[in-house]
Order: structure tokens, then C-alpha cells, then sequence
């Protein structure tokens, strides 16, 4: 009886909880293919990298929860990098900082503007967003990198606190936040419910037009802050940087669980999946296989993780 | 449980769409703690009613009492902050949100810090499905539970917000015999809170075994409104009929050349369909009669081909065929009108021309080469021998009005030569002259041999028009008629299903 | 008599592509103008005019494929790629002959878009998606088998014949084959919406539902056009090779977002139904005459990457309500 009990939860714990056994499981896996895998360096290593994509997925799975997408997050990286870069010697790190998080916020704004109010579908709006920043980028930066050489900021992107990267310590406590937040806010509710039935959460009286703008908005705080640790990490600004990183933070959320139809996804998931691809990542390059076959499989697992979601959605509606 | 004033009043309410009166002159009244049901065949006007008592629709003129104010427009906001909930069928929850956030979903309660009081949401969820007698798992996602659940969560969540008015449009579609228990005792639990509820069904026997009063509408006119003992089932359908037809004008006969056109056997669909069986001729004209959700709709889209089946053979002039998409049916000659032609009939945004094109352009293609000038011919041929107007092939579907619309469609099935042409619905939001030129080109084409397998709700126009009637009830054939005995009152006692034992 | 025809002419004149084709003309005229007002007429020249033509023939020709990939309500992201991809083949199968090559070429690039039009309509998934992600792979396909450069020589060593890029600058009567391609190609297009398959493509996009119901192959449509513009983006990437005497996998990276900021310029809209192959090839150069004239006025080009955005939101927005 006591067996079946703890089998059953078990069951429930990896059923509600898959993203985060396929961490597990890759990890173990590939500690055991590649003896350096479990390397202190190793392990800092990918945490280092990917916390900016794990930034950058936070905000994606808001965004995804709704059912939209935001594809302008790369570029709001490198914009921000810039402003940041650019008044850094001038203002110091308090006011670039703050400008730059500000400028990219505002135009995440515009993005959830644009999506709550017009019938752009929030793909188009967010790749023509790409576009729009990135030249912004480029524009005053003269499409150039900008050095920065401020010490002390610089040193906040290689500080560690017993070991662990400073970095990574602060995505997690930004993730607990935002866990909180979306289990027990008002709006954090809203958004599930938005991207659940966008229908019946109007006819229940939820502002949607708000929750769209909320997330955006706050999916484009997110991308700055990894613009900012972006600059840290690479003591510059870049405008050609950061290209492509909406397209890993996507994938990280629908490996973590979020779906691209909406309603789905959660923090903890993301944290998972977003570590997943920095495993994926890691022992492909152990196992010296090119970087260009990245490609292919962020294709793939985007596909397939559409596909699950979508086989999970036909299968609901057919009850 | 009898208060002396009723919570919600109608008077003289009138509402009119396109020129078309759906209610004339409504007098309704609605007590606290009664059951009120509302009763009228398709098209009598009583889901136009529900909604204006909802605020969905703004009456054209007369009055709404509620709680001893008048107003002359609600809107759903304001009906559901003050107590008015409706239940559609549509159901409106978030299926991936739980039972608890659903019941509770714009009106959360929050505790001192701002966050989501979820104890107590969970606790009041509780009560309230305790009280209905409900059992449900809080924790699954809404869409995971049975329909008739999801239901029961539609009506907790009129509960979470004090209601005073609960409206239930045709609640009990989808339910098993012991869902209807539920429904019914969760029913007598909130008479005796005071609530005051408006029922809208097509069983009869529901409507006797939980109804206070009844309300019968026709054609959008009050008909008659009493307690529920001064009727029983014949006279509640007598009240619902009842109008003049001119008998004259019927233009159905027995069909004398019996060469089968199509035959359906054992037609099965799982929940909608549950074996149907018949035939139709050439150069005969079947009516399909039957209640909204017999499965008259259902059963159309089975035999083009849009829904697939779960058993039942077709056959198309005596040989066995299967039809797996329109796209099949279509070469083998048979088409439909669907129900919503703007939904399901019509590229609005394309031209008339296009659209009677698309299944012309099917059929006479020569290896995906399309003899335009041949397809321009057919078209204008079409436009006028139907008189559509505005009879310029380049205009927009969408600037047409709805007889011209349904025309268009016609012309789509005349166009692609169709001999099997199912009708759902030809004439409905369709004006009185394109009607009669839309049952000539009918009778024309049954006298060219073609079978018309017509669906209507339209009681003068299924006697007028169809050589025979199928009746439908609940996914099955229930009665056939002919049109020579063919009266609304029996076509009706077969569709409320009054001779069951 | 003559009275009433000409009325009906002038009716049919008066249809709605038509009128929306006057629009998108008038704004190409304005931009000329502009433009030709602040070149001091040199914009106007011969030259100058044929240079354009030659700089947007690929850009037409991949553009044709993606409106015909907006009509069915769908967009396809992986264009861009898959020019890639098919220019880097077009080098390497040289081995094999010029034919062959670009036969080969062509017939990858199809397969591509089978894959994309299988995985939309019986995958049943988003289009955007799918083509985002096909995007991904073809592209790392491409710097794989590039090993991440450019490629100048075929899969046995040899390298690309320079007379073949010389050759493809010529001209037949005056008329450089950049044109005459572009033509022909545009004809074709022009031809297949009048093949059944093409008429069905309004309906498809316009009315999903109303489609299957009148019978139309939905499917068969949907995978049919995926792989028309990918065969296209094929196309646009052997021109490419032509023009330039390399394959390069990295390049094409704003073909999707221009080929879909020029179809929505001529007047299509992104849900459907709605488009025409005048109206995207008056976009494509309405496009081109707008950078022009940012070039006039000394605007960088990043911030005219910022403009491209602008437009493509503005000529979206503007066509949202074309369909109620």
C-alpha cells in the first residue's frame, strides 16, 4: 500500500515536473560520457553563459503564457549594452545603468502597446521591433563596439559569492520573485487566464488589453537587465550582439514546459530548460561536434516541443 | 416562496434586426425562488430575450425592472455586478486554469498583503459546489473535466458573486440522465435561497418536472404564460403552433419515380449521431425538421464529408461510396449550403465571381488549367438565370445583402452541377424576395432530377416546399411524414418526442 | 449601347484589387517623385532606373513567393535561408554542370518547402513557427557544409567560373538578364494564380472553413504554395551566386522581413485572402525607392534598418483592416 502511495507520487512529481528529470537525466548522462563535465570550471562556465539567456527566457515565458511571442529580445540586449557603454564614462554606472534599463523598458512598452491594441498579430510587431532597435543600435553606436572601462562593473560580472557566480545568484532570486508574483498576484493569474481563453477571461472581466501590455513591458525589463550583464560580462557594448538570442530563450521556455499556444509554463520549468540547452550546449562542445549544427537543433527541438504541446492541446479538447 | 413583486420585469419589449421583428411587444415577468421556463421553437425569439435581460443586446424600446428600477438598457457588466448571470451554452471558462481560479476568475479575493487569497478561494469554491452537491477535484484543469462538470463549474461561478438572477439557456444538452439530477436538485437548492431563475429548454419533460411557470413565444410574440399545471404536453406544443399556413401554396407531391438518388445506412457519429437511415430520389425535395442540437447540422456535415464517421455506408445511386472530404463529395456530385454562409459559405473579402468559381473551377479543370473564358461564361450565365444583384461579377461578397449572399451560394452549387444539394438553413436572414426566387430555383431543380435534402427550422417553408419530412431528435430519425399529412402540430410532437414511452 | 459597356467597363475597372492596387501605385508615385526632387532628376535616369531593377530582381522573386505564402494566411520566416542554402548548393554541385546544379539546387529548395508544408497543415502547427525553425536548421545545414565561409569552389576542388558571373551581366536588345529573368518569372507567377491551384489560394486564405466546404483541397493547396516559395527562394539564390561569383550561407538575413515589408506595401494583408503580383512588385521598389531617398538625405544605414521597421508595422497595421 505504502509502495503504491509513493509510486503514485513519484508519478505526479515527474509528470507536473518533466523538464526538470530531462535536466536531471542530461546532466547525469553527460557527466558520465565526459569526465570533466562536473568540473567546478565547467559548471561555471555554462551557468555564466546562459544566466543572460535565463534572463531573457523570464520574460519569454510571460510573453508565451499569453500566447504571443517576443522576438526583439536580442536586439533589446544590444541596445541596452550600448546605452549602457556609451554613458558609462560620462554618467557612471548608477545613471547609464538606469537609462538604459528605462529606454529598453519603454520600448517593450510600445511593443505591448502596438500588440493590445492593434491586430498586428505580436510576431510581426516584435520582428519589426527587432528591426527598429537593432538599427537604433547600430545608430548610436555607430555600429561600432563601445569599450567600457569601469572597474567595478566589470567586476560584477565575474564576482562570485561562495563560489557561485554573482550573476547566477541573481537570476534565481529574480526567478523566485517572478514565481511568486505569477502564483499569487491578481495579474499573475490574468495572464494564465489571457493566454487560456482570451475570450473568457474578457467575459470574466479581466483587463486583457492591461495583462498584454504588463507582460511585454516587463519582458523588455528582463531583456535589459541581460543587456546589462551582457555589457559586464563582455566589457563593452555590442550592436551586433546578442542576435539570436530570442530564438534560445523561446526554445528554453517550450523545453521548460511553455507552449506557444498559451495558458502553460512555469518558472521552475523554464529554470530547467534554460539549463538543458546550457548542458546540450556544453557537451557538444566536449564532444567537439561544430557549432553550426546548433542550428539544426534548436530547429528540431522547437519543432518537437510544438508538436508535444500541440498533440497535448488535441487531446484536451477532445474530452 | 412568493414575493408579491417580481425581480426582474419586462414591458412591451421590442427588439428588430434588419428589419426583421424578433420581439414584439414583450411582457415578462420573473419572481424570486421560481423556476420560469421559457419555451418556443427555433427562431421564437427566446434566446433574443435572455440576452437583452443580460445586457448582450439593447432593446429597441420598452423597459427593464430590476429590483423596482426601470432601465432601458442593460449591459453585461452591469448585469453581472448587480446579480443577473448567464449560463450559455457556449461555455466560458479557462480551460487550462483549475475549478477554483474558474469559479473565481475577475473577483478574487485578497488577503491584507495583496497577494491572492487562495485558501479562501479554495474554501468558498468548496462550499458552493458542496452546496450544489457537487463532487469535483479542485486541482485539474477545467478542461480536463466532463462537459456536463464544466457546466455545473459555469453556474458556481454565477454563485461566487451574489446572484439574484440565474438564466440557463439550454443547460441539460449534453447531459446524462443522472447530470440532469444534479442539475435539477442544485436547481431546488437555489429556489430556496430566493434566487429566481429563467430555464430555456427544448425537453418538455424537464420543463414539467422542475418548472414553476411557463412562457411560451412565437414568432417573437407572447403566446401564453401560466403556472405549470395549467398545461400539459400537447397544449404547451398547441400554444408554440399554431399559425396560418396557406395550404394551397404547398408544392410538395409524393414522389412517383422511385429512382434512388442516395441512401444513407446506420449512420453513426459518437455523441451526435446514433444511427441514421434513409433515402433519397431524384427529383425530390426531403425536409429534415427537427429541435437545435437534434443533429440535424451534424448529420449534414457528415455527408459531405467535413466530420468523419464512426460507422454507416453511403450510397450514391445504388453503389457503395465512401466520402472523406467535401473535396470527394463535390466530384461525385453532391454539395452543401451550409448553415452559416459567412462563416462557412463565402470568401467575404473575394468577389462574386471568384466564389461561384471555386467549385466550378473543381470540376471542369484540364490538368490544373483553367478555361477562364468558359468559367466567365458559366458565371454570368449563373448571375442572371438567378438574378443576383448587383449582378457585377467583381463586387465584393461582402457589400451584398443576405438573400444575395445565399444566392451566391446556390450559384456555387448549381455551378458545379451538383445532383445530391443539402441545404442547412436556405432562407434564414434571407429577405421575402429572394426567398420565393430561391424555392423556384428549388422546385426547378427538383424538376431537372435533382435531390435537395433540405434542413430548415422554418415551419411554413419545410410544408410548402418538401415533398417529405424527416424528423429528428436527439441524433436519430424519429418520425417521417409526407407532405400530404404533413402539419406543424405532428411535425412538432415528433421533435419534442411527445409519443415516447 | 456604347454609353452603357463603357459604364461596365469602367465598373469593372473599379474592382477592389483594383482600387487597391491605385492606392499602393499613387504612394509609388509619391516616392518617385520625392525622390527624383531631391536627386535633382538623377534618380529618373535610365541608368539609375535599370541599376534598381537589377539590385531587386532577387528581392521580386523570393517576394512573389512569400505573397503567395501570405494569401493562404501563412508567412514564411525560412526564405532568407534557404536562398542560403541554395546558393552555397549551386557552387558545389558545379561538378556535376551547370544544369544540374541549379537543377539539384532548386530541387532541395523544394523539399524544404514540402517539409514546411506538410509540418503546417497535417503538423497542424503555426506557420511562423515552423518556418522559424527550418530557418534555423537550413541555415546551419548551410554553414556546415560551407564549413562557415563563403564558397567559391565545387564539392571536387574546382573553382566557380568567372565567365559565368561576367556572362550574367550582359544583355540581350539592350535588356539585361537580371530583367528578362525577372520577367519571365513574373509572368509564370502571374500565370499559376490563374491555374486552379492559384485561384484556390484566395479561398484558402480568405475563408478556411468556407474552402473545405466548397470543396477545395485545402492541404493540397497549403503544401503546394510552401513549396512554390521555396523553389522561388531557391531561385533567388542561384541569381545570387550569378550576380555575386560566391555562395554564402550567411547571407539573405533580411530577405524575410523585406520580402514581407514589400507584400504588405502592395496592398496584402497578413490574415489572408487578399494580394496581388502587381501590387508586391510595386512594394519591392516602393521599398528600394524609399532607401534611396534615405541615402539622398544622408540617413546611416542603421537607421534606415530602423525605418524598414517602422514601415513594415505601419503597412501591417494599415492592412488589419481589410478583413472584418
Amino acid at each position: 500500500m505504502k509502495l503504491n502511495k509513493i509510486f503514485n507520487l513519484f508519478r505526479a512529481f515527474f509528470s507536473s515536473n518533466s523538464p526538470l528529470v530531462v535536466l536531471i537525466l542530461m546532466i547525469i548522462l553527460s557527466s558520465l560520457i565526459f569526465p570533466n563535465f562536473l568540473t567546478r570550471l565547467n559548471i561555471c562556465a555554462i551557468v555564466k553563459q546562459y544566466s543572460i539567456i535565463g534572463f531573457l527566457a523570464l520574460g519569454q515565458l510571460l510573453v508565451l503564457i499569453t500566447g504571443g511571442i517576443d522576438l526583439s529580445q536580442g536586439s533589446m540586449v544590444a541596445f541596452t549594452s550600448i546605452v549602457v557603454a556609451v554613458l558609462m564614462e560620462p554618467c557612471g554606472i548608477f545613471i547609464s545603468v538606469t537609462v538604459a534599463i528605462i529606454s529598453s523598458t519603454f520600448l517593450g512598452f510600445i511593443n505591448g502597446f502596438l500588440v493590445s491594441r492593434t491586430k498586428i498579430p505580436p510576431f510581426v510587431v516584435t520582428l519589426g521591433m527587432l528591426s527598429i532597435v537593432r538599427g537604433l543600435a547600430l545608430t548610436i553606436s555607430n555600429t561600432k563596439p563601445i569599450s567600457i572601462n569601469n572597474d567595478i562593473f566589470i567586476q560584477f560580472g565575474k564576482e562570485t559569492v561562495f563560489n557561485v557566480p554573482l550573476i547566477f545568484i541573481v537570476w534565481i532570486i529574480a526567478s523566485i520573485i517572478l514565481h511568486l508574483y505569477i502564483n499569487r498576484r491578481k495579474m499573475g493569474c490574468y495572464i494564465y487566464a489571457t493566454g487560456g481563453s482570451e475570450e473568457s477571461a474578457r467575459l470574466s472581466g479581466v483587463n486583457v488589453r492591461r495583462v498584454k501590455l504588463f507582460v511585454y513591458t516587463l519582458c523588455a525589463f528582463l531583456a535589459a537587465i541581460g543587456g546589462v550583464i551582457w555589457a559586464a560580462r563582455l566589457r563593452s557594448g555590442s550592436p551586433i550582439g546578442g542576435s539570436g538570442y530570442e530564438l534560445e530563450s523561446i526554445a528554453a521556455v517550450l523545453v521548460g514546459g511553455g507552449s506557444l499556444f498559451g495558458g502553460v509554463g512555469s518558472i521552475l520549468g523554464t529554470l530547467a530548460g534554460v539549463l538543458t540547452f546550457g548542458v546540450i550546449n556544453s557537451s557538444l562542445n566536449m564532444a567537439g561536434i561544430s557549432p553550426y549544427w546548433q542550428g539544426t537543433l534548436k530547429g528540431i527541438i522547437i519543432i518537437i516541443a510544438v508538436v508535444i504541446s500541440q498533440i497535448r492541446l488535441l487531446r484536451r479538447d477532445r474530452n | 416562496m412568493n414575493n408579491t413583486q417580481p425581480i426582474i420585469k419586462l414591458e412591451k419589449i421590442t427588439k428588430s434586426f434588419s428589419g426583421n421583428v424578433v420581439l414584439n411587444n414583450i411582457d415578462f415577468d420573473l419572481y424570486p425562488g421560481e423556476v420560469h421556463c421559457l419555451v418556443g421553437e427555433n427562431g421564437s425569439g427566446k434566446s433574443t430575450m435572455i440576452k437583452i435581460i443580460s445586457g448582450a443586446y439593447q432593446a429597441d424600446s420598452g423597459k427593464i425592472t430590476y429590483l423596482g428600477k426601470t432601465y432601458v438598457h442593460l449591459t453585461p457588466r452591469w448585469a453581472k455586478e448587480n446579480g443577473i448571470n448567464t449560463i450559455y451554452q457556449e461555455i466560458d471558462l479557462v480551460p487550462s486554469l483549475n475549478v477554483a481560479q474558474n469559479i473565481s476568475l475577475g473577483s478574487e479575493t485578497i488577503n491584507r498583503w495583496g497577494n491572492i487569497d487562495r485558501n479562501f478561494i479554495v474554501k468558498k469554491s468548496k462550499d458552493i459546489l458542496d452546496d450544489m452537491g457537487m463532487e469535483i477535484d479542485l486541482t485539474i484543469p477545467v478542461g480536463n473535466q466532463k462537459i456536463a462538470h464544466q457546466q455545473m463549474v459555469g453556474i458556481a461561478k454565477a454563485l461566487w458573486l451574489k446572484s439574484r438572477v440565474i438564466i440557463l439557456d439550454e443547460p441539460t444538452a449534453v447531459f446524462a440522465r443522472s447530470e440532469i439530477n444534479s442539475l435539477f436538485e442544485i436547481i431546488r437548492r437555489l429556489k430556496k435561497q430566493g434566487i429566481a431563475i429563467l430555464y430555456i429548454s427544448h425537453h418538455l419533460e424537464e420543463v414539467f418536472e422542475i418548472g414553476n411557470r411557463v412562457t411560451v413565444l412565437r414568432d417573437g410574440n407572447l403566446v401564453r404564460s401560466g403556472k405549470i399545471d395549467e398545461f400539459d404536453k400537447s397544449s404547451l406544443v398547441k400554444a408554440m403552433v399554431g399559425r396560418e399556413i396557406d395550404l394551397s401554396r404547398k408544392k410538395g407531391r409524393a414522389c412517383v419515380n422511385s429512382n434512388e438518388l442516395f441512401r444513407v445506412e446506420k449512420l453513426i457519429r459518437k455523441d451526435v449521431i446514433k444511427d441514421i437511415s434513409f433515402s433519397i430520389n431524384c427529383g425530390e425535395i426531403v425536409g429534415v425538421a427537427g429541435l437545435v442540437g437534434a443533429g440535424r447540422t451534424e448529420m449534414a456535415r457528415c455527408l459531405v464529408g467535413v466530420d468523419h464517421i464512426d460507422g454507416g455506408n453511403f450510397f450514391l445511386r445504388g453503389k457503395k461510396v465512401r466520402i472523406n472530404s467535401p473535396n470527394q463529395a463535390l466530384k461525385m456530385g453532391i454539395g452543401m449550403m451550409p448553415e452559416s454562409r459567412k462563416e462557412e459559405g463565402l470568401v467575404l473579402e473575394r468577389m462574386m465571381g471568384e466564389n461561384i468559381a471555386f467549385s466550378l473551377v473543381e470540376k471542369i479543370n484540364k490538368m490544373g488549367f483553367v478555361p477562364w473564358s468558359k468559367v466567365k461564361i458559366r458565371v454570368k450565365e449563373l448571375i442572371s438565370s438567378i438574378n443576383i444583384r448587383p449582378s457585377n461579377p467583381l463586387i465584393q461578397v461582402q457589400f451584398m445583402s443576405g438573400g444575395n449572399q445565399q444566392k451566391v451560394v446556390l450559384a456555387k452549387l448549381m455551378a458545379a452541377r451538383c445532383n445530391l444539394l443539402i441545404m442547412d438553413e436556405p432562407t434564414r436572414g434571407v429577405d421575402v424576395g429572394a426567398r420565393s426566387t430561391i424555392y423556384k430555383l428549388m422546385q426547378q431543380l427538383k424538376a431537372d432530377g435533382k435531390g435537395i435534402l433540405m434542413i430548415s427550422s422554418d415551419m411554413p417553408e419545410i410544408l410548402t416546399q418538401a415533398d417529405r419530412i424527416l424528423i429528428m431528435a436527439k441524433g436519430k430519425i424519429v418520425g417521417e411524414l409526407s407532405c400530404k399529412e404533413a402539419t406543424e402540430e405532428k411535425i412538432l410532437s415528433y421533435a419534442f418526442q411527445l409519443n415516447r414511452k | 449601347m456604347s454609353r452603357t459597356s463603357f459604364w461596365q467597363k469602367f465598373r469593372e475597372l473599379l474592382s477592389f484589387e483594383n482600387i487597391s492596387l491605385f492606392r499602393v501605385t499613387l504612394i509609388f508615385l509619391l516616392m518617385i517623385f520625392i525622390a527624383a526632387v531631391l536627386s535633382n532628376g538623377v534618380f529618373l535616369q535610365l541608368e539609375n532606373l535599370l541599376n534598381i531593377v537589377k539590385q531587386n530582381t532577387i528581392l521580386i522573386i523570393v517576394s512573389l513567393g512569400q505573397l503567395l505564402v501570405i494569401i493562404i494566411a501563412g508567412i514564411d520566416l525560412s526564405v532568407g535561408s534557404v536562398l542560403a542554402l541554395s546558393s552555397v548548393n549551386f557552387v558545389i554541385f558545379q561538378d556535376f554542370g551547370l544544369v544540374p546544379a541549379i537543377c539539384l539546387s532548386l530541387l532541395i529548395s523544394l523539399a524544404i518547402g514540402f517539409i514546411n508544408g506538410l509540418l503546417v497543415t497535417y503538423g497542424r502547427l503555426p506557420a511562423f513557427v515552423v518556418t522559424l525553425a527550418s530557418s534555423l536548421v537550413v541555415t546551419s545545414v548551410a554553414m556546415v557544409v560551407s564549413k562557415g565561409g563563403t564558397i567559391k569552389h565545387s564539392l571536387s576542388g574546382i573553382k566557380l567560373d568567372d565567365k559565368i558571373s561576367e556572362f550574367f551581366k550582359g544583355s540581350i536588345f539592350g535588356v539585361p538578364y537580371p530583367v528578362i529573368i525577372f520577367i519571365f518569372i513574373l509572368l509564370i507567377i502571374e500565370f499559376f494564380l490563374r491555374t486552379r491551384i492559384g485561384h484556390f489560394t484566395y479561398a484558402v486564405g480568405g475563408n478556411e472553413k468556407a474552402a473545405i466546404i466548397s470543396g477545395i483541397p485545402v492541404n493540397k493547396v497549403k503544401i503546394i504554395i510552401f513549396m512554390v516559395a521555396s523553389t522561388l527562394a531557391g531561385i533567388g539564390g542561384v541569381i545570387f551566386v550569378l550576380r555575386v561569383g560566391l555562395g554564402n550561407p550567411q547571407t539573405g538575413g533580411n530577405i524575410p522581413l523585406d520580402s514581407i515589408a514589400a507584400v504588405s506595401i502592395g496592398g496584402a494583408s497578413l490574415a489572408g485572402g487578399i494580394g496581388t503580383v502587381p501590387g508586391t512588385i510595386i512594394g519591392v521598389f516602393t521599398l528600394s525607392t524609399l532607401s534611396n531617398i534615405l541615402n539622398i538625405l544622408n540617413v546611416s544605414p542603421s537607421l534606415q534598418y530602423t525605418f524598414k521597421g517602422i514601415v513594415i508595422l505601419m503597412a501591417v497595421y494599415l492592412n488589419s483592416f481589410k478583413k472584418e
